[in-house]
């Protein structure tokens, strides 16, 4: 089951073989079934693992020591968590499940192994997590110059796009399984102007957003409001 | 969006701007020292990263050396000087995402993709290119190098973390004093620290724009920061009175700069910051 980020790497680069995706599959100790708000890996925590979210939403997060939250990272299917606990091990930051989540475990010795052996997967491996920075500069240049309101945009922008590749948009609709406490912590924003935000965001017709489920009316308008190129993402097949 | 190529090539005079003003020649041990933060890499190992680097350049403050928007290329190791990493919206917003210390390299991405920032200089600096073919060559034959750049692009990431909780979470204060704990400290690892002074040529519009904050905002802060007997701030010059003192204003803990791989400590980062004895 680890064909969602199989597809997602070998949408950046066809030459992916078939020989890689089983060497990534064979990596795979043990899957774990997780409930909603558990924490799975904690900052400061040693891991001997790397977890892969195969089915459900999780995110990272980092806290002050007054207990003022932030999220770093959202996740959906298809992304390594916490990739970066293999070469780095320490954690600086904290990664849970936004709802009830199938995870796979990769050892960190498996890893290693793929490190030793396969160098084009490393790279696609190595690549994923220069992506994750990628996201992280978009955020920050969000939160630094960007309005909550097209931070907000942005934000489901980007989310839309990272859904496409793994085929979980449906007719411009998509599951965004936030509370608006936590949409507002990842906006940097207090929960009544996360709920004033999406209120505008429907207003202007870009976007209902009810049930955890997000539906886009105006794609190309809310884009405009963000200011969303997907480059940074690189989603597609680039040169190498 | 992509402009011309901007590492400008000053190789006929590159003896006298760097004497002129006092720099060292040829420091491939920085870079070194960087991937050995956190495991030592074999004395064979050192010397192939010593054959990544090509010839140093170079540049004078104020110029792009990498342009958001460039494809996939060579890399640049900063040897000496400072320079930052910049996004910029289509309306010319622009957030500072990274203060570059020597030893850092600046565009490691390029190794695999297209780069979705830019950089400039900050002060002259020495920058040598990484060839891209190479790099690809030496990670197939020695993983461990691999890793080292690896993990040096992750510190990268929780730098940028970091300063995402303080954007998202920190009070305006906080943020300025984080800012120049992290650019001190990282600066104080690479010996450029001398009786709690260090060359700051960040100028209060860039702190502005790494904060988000306005630049009458940030003189605010700064003026606090000045008054509260934490630091002075005075041609292109960073003096820290009180070490403890700002650490605490900016909420700062120096434990995302090292998250040691299987508690390896290199003696380069180990322990406590040495400021923190002053």
């Amino acid at each position: 089951m680890t064909d969602l980020l199989f597809r997602k790497l070998q949408r950046r680069d066809r030459r992916l073989s078939e020989a890689e995706e089983k060497v990534l599959a064979a990596a795979v100790s043990h899957h774990i079934e997780v409930e909603a708000d558990v924490e799975v890996v904690r900052q400061d925590e040693i891991s001997q693992q790397s977890l892969l979210l195969e089915q459900g939403w999780a995110c990272r997060y980092a806290s002050l020591p007054d207990g003022r939250r932030q999220i770093l990272s959202i996740h959906v299917p298809g992304d390594f968590v916490d990739l970066q606990s293999f070469p780095l091990k320490r954690m600086d930051h904290t990664v849970a499940t936004l709802t009830r989540c199938r995870i796979a475990v990769y050892p960190h010795a498996n890893l290693r192994k793929i490190t030793e052996q396969f160098p084009h997967l490393t790279r696609m491996l190595w690549l994923t997590t220069l992506i994750d920075a990628a996201i992280l500069r978009q955020w920050l240049l969000g939160s630094g110059q960007r309005s909550a309101l097209e931070r907000a945009a942005h934000l489901l922008c980007e989310l839309r796009s990272r859904l496409d590749v793994v085929g979980e948009v449906a007719g411009e609709t998509f599951d965004l399984p936030l509370t608006q406490a936590e949409l507002g912590e990842t906006l940097g924003i207090s929960q009544v102007h996360a709920n004033r935000v999406v209120g505008a965001l429907r207003n202007r017709r870009l976007v209902t957003w009810r049930d955890e489920k997000v539906r886009i009316l105006d794609w190309p308008g809310l884009q405009e409001l963000a200011a969303f190129d997907p480059v940074y993402l690189a989603l597609e097949s680039m040169e190498r | 969006m992509a402009h011309a190529a901007i590492v400008t090539d000053l190789n006929p005079v590159n003896s006298n701007l760097a004497a002129a003003h006092g720099l060292p020649t040829g420091m491939p041990g920085r870079l070194i020292a960087n991937l050995e933060a956190h495991a030592a890499l074999a004395p064979e190992e050192r010397a192939a990263v010593e054959t990544l680097l090509g010839a140093p350049k170079m540049v004078p403050a104020d110029t792009d050396l990498v342009v958001d928007g460039e494809g996939a290329a060579d890399c640049h190791v900063l040897l000496e000087g400072q320079a930052f990493r910049h996004k910029t919206l289509p309306d010319g917003r622009r957030q500072i995402v990274f203060f570059h210390a020597p030893g850092d390299v600046l565009d490691l991405q390029r190794a695999f993709l297209g780069v979705d920032f830019s950089v400039s200089s900050l002060t002259l600096c020495r920058v040598a290119p990484i060839s891209r073919a190479r790099l690809a060559e030496l990670i197939v034959a020695r993983p461990a190098i691999g890793r080292a750049f690896w993990r040096m692009s992750l510190i990268e990431g929780a730098i940028l973390r970091e300063w995402m909780l303080g954007m998202g979470r920190r009070s305006a204060y906080a943020r300025v004093a984080h800012l120049l704990c992290e650019v001190y400290l990282r600066l104080q690892r690479v010996d450029l620290v001398q009786n709690n002074r260090c060359r700051f040529p960040i100028t209060q519009n860039h702190l502005a724009d790494a904060a988000g904050l306005s630049g009458v905002h940030t003189n605010r802060v700064l003026q606090q920061l000045r008054a509260s007997g934490l630091i002075e701030l005075r041609s292109r010059e960073l003096i820290v009175r009180d070490w403890a003192g700002l650490a605490a204003a900016g909420e700062f803990d120096p434990a995302y700069l090292d998250a040691h791989a299987d508690g390896i400590v290199s003696p380069r980062s180990s322990g406590v910051p040495r400021v923190a004895a002053d």
